[in-house]
């Protein structure tokens, strides 16, 4: 008998060895990726960040040979999704969809996730905030603004979903400009827009999208906060030619959970290049008045560190740091 | 005018054509058993159909989307009046006397009040969302942070009207509502709130889980305590339930009352353009002023079709004002049509006040898909409407797991996290506690509608200007500010002369 239960021993160890060896075999082998990859979207399907991840969802999914599934995380200025993402595990099969607001969120204290809890893969596009007025304002350009809010301090108002992207726009014209605006609180550009349509507010901060309605009159398009004139609207001034370096644009990428392997990154960012690259996404952005702008893994993460320098001093120098 | 008519005329025709027509079919279809579906919404339904919508062209996959638009808004009531849970959130009202009427041996009459009065209030909602687009989109405009703060406390003092025997414990449960939209992230400056240092609650508790627990679960579990009572496991029982109904009669009891239907669909409409609360607020308002304006408001929650038909109306007409945004000026009204205009956005049409004149062929291709929905959302039910009804005769044993099932998943898949099904859980035990104590569930949802909209808008308007006075001197506020009370006032009045009558409180309604 101890023979045979050694033997049955042996034998086990030798099935067991086995079993590993193909299972560790299989796992180094199985190329990702073997199974659907989820991308999370941190708001509700039908807005600006869903419009751009929605057709760019299928040409990765095309040339990551696999397929993405989007899920709309929404919730709390975005940092729901957020931190759904951050908690997934790093294996590459969850991907984040992030804009600006993760520098934001976290210098306001909305959460204590920060873009260093990912790695970045590329960024896909830009959109350029444009100063719209509403069509109830006296106001025909820049000058005349300028002039109105120099004599009457801190009593235009704009609409911004605070401590958020739409906030920190203004806030850089305010600083450059040298004037005070008064920020009453719209969360999402569909209520801002109700809302300045009305001449329940004066200014806000909008993106080509809104378009048609300047073509129809009721809205203005003040000045555009990027480094050229837009083919779209070249009739709209840049900050930078006003005398002001005001740049400001959303933008939008790809994040993974930091610690996901070298080679499962490598595998996203060359497809994500692929994606970037596509005729059909670029003329979805035209379509949706926003740029494509790639930058790889590398070039990325040198601007996500610029641009949460960036965050940091707005965000200080508006009182909205949360002390931690 | 005469040219609307015709490029509308033109467009029903081209609606027809096989290209549109199953799409829009297929939409309808998805809509109702989406909305039905006790848990999954109608933006869950309308972002399944999304991806679909990329390969055909524009008009074909906006047909299919206002198809399950219109469809998903009248499913709703079959569950609600079938088995007591509002299907979509549109549906709540719907509950209140459909339930009642299926207990009381006539599932075939509430469900059929129910789609008729959808079908009636949707179509005359479309004769204002194409009749007056224009002038209702300027109404909206005029909305500024006051106007909407007092219009939501109006809506707000309609918890008098729902409070059921006992003013404290309807007061009670429409404080908890309130309450609840406090807990998480503050909707002003994202400051967490009540969150006890968890990220459980950071993220507030969503509408949409609260609905189907407090609803759902309360429900389910008073109909298995009467399953264990030995009352059979079929569900309605008590007198046999009568399946089949006139349908001349059906809609004669709904044309019998004109004003009724006017009104109800007139405030589905003003509730739709007014973006910000859509059809889940619409509903609960027309029922409460149904009661207020009727000769018996006692005999409402007893099960009459006139608690029906506010209800389903002004849901259904509350589509046709959520276009009216979309057609007007581009701004999505509700989640639903936010879901449209990225559709119409990847397609690269600019929605907007020039979209109607810019894409004529797109933008009377909805009016019509709106207007060919409505008989195709008649006929789908009336299809199904063998299958729906054997619901009813489901084994309760067989049932309840599958709606528990289906309201866990739908609370998972609105926004893909276990939080939501967590909170499901907690507020299935919270609606079961209050149905135990007798504390009326409707008012709690109200308050939960609400909350954020009262709070944001009153910080909205004292940051704009800190004076309080102008809620009252801005004219279209101070109206909505008297009628609020008002409101109050003559529920008040009706309830005492109820109690008054009956002698004494009437025995405890356990479901509302």
């Amino acid at each position: 008998m101890p023979s045979l239960h050694t033997k049955e021993t042996k034998t086990m160890k030798r099935i067991i060895a086995a079993v590993s060896c193909a299972l560790v075999a299989a796992s180094a082998s199985a190329a990702y990726p073997d199974r659907p990859v989820k991308l999370i979207v941190p708001w509700a399907a039908g807005g600006d960040t869903d419009n751009i991840f929605r057709p760019f969802a299928p040409l990765l999914q095309k040339h990551l040979a696999q397929t993405v599934v989007i899920a709309n995380v929404g919730g709390a200025s975005g940092t729901v999704g957020e931190r759904e993402a951050k908690n997934a595990p790093a294996d590459g099969y969850t991907v984040f969809a992030p804009h600006d607001f993760v520098h934001s969120a976290y210098y306001t204290g909305v959460t204590d996730v920060r873009y260093t809890d990912f790695d970045p893969i590329c960024m896909i596009s830009s959109t350029p905030s444009v100063i719209t007025a509403s069509p109830k304002t006296p106001w025909k350009a820049w000058a005349q603004l300028q002039a109105d809010a120099k004599a009457r301090p801190g009593q235009i108002t704009v609409g911004a979903s605070l401590g958020s992207t739409s906030q920190f726009s203004m806030a850089l014209v305010e600083k450059a400009a040298g004037i005070k605006f008064k920020y009453i609180p719209y969360d999402g550009l569909a209520p801002r827009m109700n809302a300045i349509l009305g001449g329940h507010i004066d200014l806000t901060d909008s993106n080509l999208t809104q378009k048609s309605k300047v073509q129809a009159g009721l809205l203005k398009f003040i000045a555009i906060m990027s480094e050229k004139r837009n083919p779209e609207i070249p009739d709209v001034p840049t900050m930078k030619e006003l005398g002001f370096n005001v740049v400001y644009a959303v933008s939008r990428g790809l994040m993974v959970p930091k610690g996901t392997p070298e080679a499962v990154q490598a595998t996203l960012a060359t497809a994500c290049v692929a994606a970037a690259k596509e005729p059909a996404f670029a003329n979805s952005m035209t379509l949706q008045g926003t740029e494509v702008r790639f930058l790889d893994r590398k070039g990325y993460a040198q601007f996500l560190k610029d641009n949460d320098a960036l965050y940091k001093e707005i965000s200080d120098e508006l009182g909205l740091t949360k002390k931690r | 005018m005469e040219i609307i008519y015709t490029q509308l005329f033109g467009s029903i025709l081209d609606m027809l054509h096989f290209k549109y027509l199953l799409p829009l079919l297929f939409g309808t279809i998805a809509g109702v058993i989406g909305g039905a579906l006790p848990g999954i919404t109608i933006t869950m339904t309308i972002i399944m159909v999304l991806p679909f919508t990329f390969g055909l062209d524009p008009l074909q996959g906006l047909a299919a989307m206002t198809g399950v638009y219109v469809g998903g808004s009248a499913g709703g009531s079959i569950t609600a009046s079938l088995i007591g849970i509002p299907g979509t959130p549109s549906a709540v009202a719907t509950t209140f006397d459909g339930f009642p009427m299926t207990r009381n041996g006539e599932p075939g009459r509430a469900i059929w009040v129910g789609v008729w009065a959808a079908f009636l209030g949707g179509a005359l909602g479309g004769i204002f969302l194409i009749a007056s687009t224009g002038p209702l989109a300027a109404v909206a405009l005029e909305f500024g942070p006051w106007e909407y703060f007092s219009l939501f406390v109006f809506a707000l003092s309609m918890v008098a009207g729902l409070v059921g025997t006992s003013i404290t414990k309807g007061l009670l449960s429409g404080a908890i509502g309130l309450v609840i939209t406090v807990i998480g992230t503050d909707p002003i400056m994202g400051v967490p709130r009540l969150t006890l240092g968890t990220d459980f609650l950071r993220g507030g508790f969503p509408f949409l889980p609260v609905l189907i627990g407090i609803f759902a679960f309360a429900q389910l579990m008073s109909d298995i305590e009467k399953m264990r009572r030995g009352a059979g496991g079929v569900a309605a029982a008590g007198p046999t339930p009568r399946l089949w109904v006139s349908q001349a009669k059906v809609l004669w009891e709904i044309l019998s009352r004109p004003f009724l239907l006017v009104w109800s669909t007139l405030i589905g409409v003003l509730i739709g353009v007014l973006p910000g609360i859509g059809g889940s607020a619409a509903n609960v308002m027309a029922y409460d002023q149904a009661k207020k304006f009727s000769r018996h408001p006692e005999k409402f929650g007893t099960g009459i079709p006139e608690g029906i038909i506010a209800s389903e109306a002004s849901n259904n007409a509350n589509v046709a004002g959520s276009l009216v945004t979309i057609m007007a000026f581009g701004i999505p009204g509700d989640a639903v049509t936010a879901v449209m205009l990225g559709a119409m956005t990847i397609h690269g049409i600019q929605p907007g006040p020039l979209f109607i004149s810019q894409h004529p062929a797109v933008a009377y291709g909805i009016y019509a898909a709106y207007l060919v929905s409505l008989p195709l959302m008649v006929l789908t039910i009336a299809a199904g409407s063998r299958l729906w009804m054997r619901v009813i005769s489901v084994p309760k044993s067989i049932l309840i797991p599958i709606v528990l099932v289906l309201c866990v998943i739908g609370a998972y898949a609105l926004n893909n996290i276990m939080d939501d099904v967590y909170v499901l859980l907690l507020f299935g035990l919270a609606g079961y506690a209050m149905v135990k104590l007798g504390i009326p569930l409707a008012p709690l949802i109200l308050g939960l509608i609400l909350g954020d909209q009262i709070e944001v808008n009153l910080v909205r308007a004292i940051a704009n200007d800190p004076n309080p006075w102008l809620f009252i001197t801005h004219p279209i506020s101070g109206g909505l500010l008297a009628a609020s009370v008002g409101s109050v006032v003559l529920a008040l009045w009706q309830h005492r002369r109820h109690q008054q009558r009956a002698g004494m409180p009437e025995d405890e309604d356990n479901d509302f």
